[in-house]
């Protein structure tokens, strides 16, 4: 009997270490290269996300950078994080759900730049698949600015968005995976810092 | 019935002299038990400060790993509300350049 209960205790206290372990390991298992990168590695990407590679060379020049890289269960963990109680929350986690991932990469320079030729390649030829199509193209020559705006689409369902905004100084790429509803995006405007649009006249 | 009953027991419960040696045993016994007796305290001892111990890192466990979830939450919102954020920016300049570039351009006066 107390043999018994000896190796119960043993075995709880391995346990509680183990869990320990685990929980001190975590952030670890985070960072490690092989999760960090893109999750195209395991099965090549779903439709709708793009593969953004090639852009390492600019974060060295920028003055500021924004990586965020958040797949589906960092989405239903940030949705956990969101007060449905709270209109603005309720919206934004409206928005969210759904979406298997959200992919930004934005640089701001204090000089002039140049999009790397193998970065742009790649999304090029990334967004000359079947699902994507462009839906805004504008480019202002006077602002030197330049926005595309592209939405795959399969079986008249929205899988994905991308956006590539190049002005001057600044570099951004957006990938939105998943069903995006861009009204309900542009509802979102005044709140959270995010700009409001002027209205149509 | 009853007397039969009663005759049984008296047999069976009569007095018996346990022998000459009897206290002797008892006395070898008592003094081999101290060791026993210390072992079973040590083992009593141990058993609930383990037990304890284990309650003690599992819910520090629990508690640790509530608290990297809480982090990594509120990191995950944080960071899907400025993705939000630029989406929308970009959004908003592809909106301003559809509108300029669709406006005429402002008359200037010579020389201005």
């Amino acid at each position: 009997m107390a043999k018994t209960v000896a190796k119960l205790v043993a075995a709880l206290f391995a346990a509680a270490v183990a869990s320990l372990a685990a929980v001190a390991a975590l952030p670890a298992l985070a960072a490690s290269p092989a999760l960090a990168t893109s999750p195209a590695v395991a099965a090549g990407p779903p439709p709708g996300q793009l593969v953004i590679a090639g852009l390492e060379s600019l974060e060295p020049q920028a003055k500021d950078s924004v990586s965020i890289s958040l797949d589906a269960s960092l989405l239903a963990t940030a949705a956990r994080f969101l007060d449905s109680e709270q209109p603005e929350d309720r919206e934004v986690k409206a928005i969210i759900t759904g979406l298997q991932g959200v992919y930004v990469r934005s640089f701001t320079f204090d000089h002039a730049f140049v999009f790397p030729t193998g970065a742009l390649e790649s999304m090029q030829k990334q967004l000359h698949t079947a699902c994507w199509q462009p839906i805004v193209s504008v480019h202002k020559g006077e602002e030197r600015s330049r926005v595309d705006i592209f939405i795959c689409q399969l079986q008249q369902k929205a899988r994905g968005l991308a956006i590539i905004a190049v002005e001057p100084r600044e570099l951004t790429i957006v990938n939105i995976v998943g069903a995006i509803d861009l009204d309900k995006l542009r509802r979102l405007q005044g709140h959270f810092g995010i700009p409001r649009l002027p209205e149509e006249k | 019935m009853s007397d039969e009953l009663e005759r049984m027991l008296r047999r069976a419960l009569r007095p018996v002299d346990p022998g000459e040696d009897f206290t002797a045993r008892v006395m070898a016994e008592v003094s081999a038990e101290p060791g026993n007796l210390r072992a079973r305290s040590r083992r009593a001892v141990w058993i609930p400060l383990s037990l304890a111990a284990s309650v003690i890192l599992a819910v520090a466990g629990v508690y640790e790993w509530q608290q990297r979830q809480r982090e990594a939450g509120l990191a995950a919102r944080a960071q899907v509300l400025e993705a939000l954020r630029v989406t929308n920016e970009k959004l908003d300049l592809a909106y301003r350049l559809i509108n300029t570039s669709s406006r005429p351009a402002p008359h200037r006066a010579p020389g201005a």
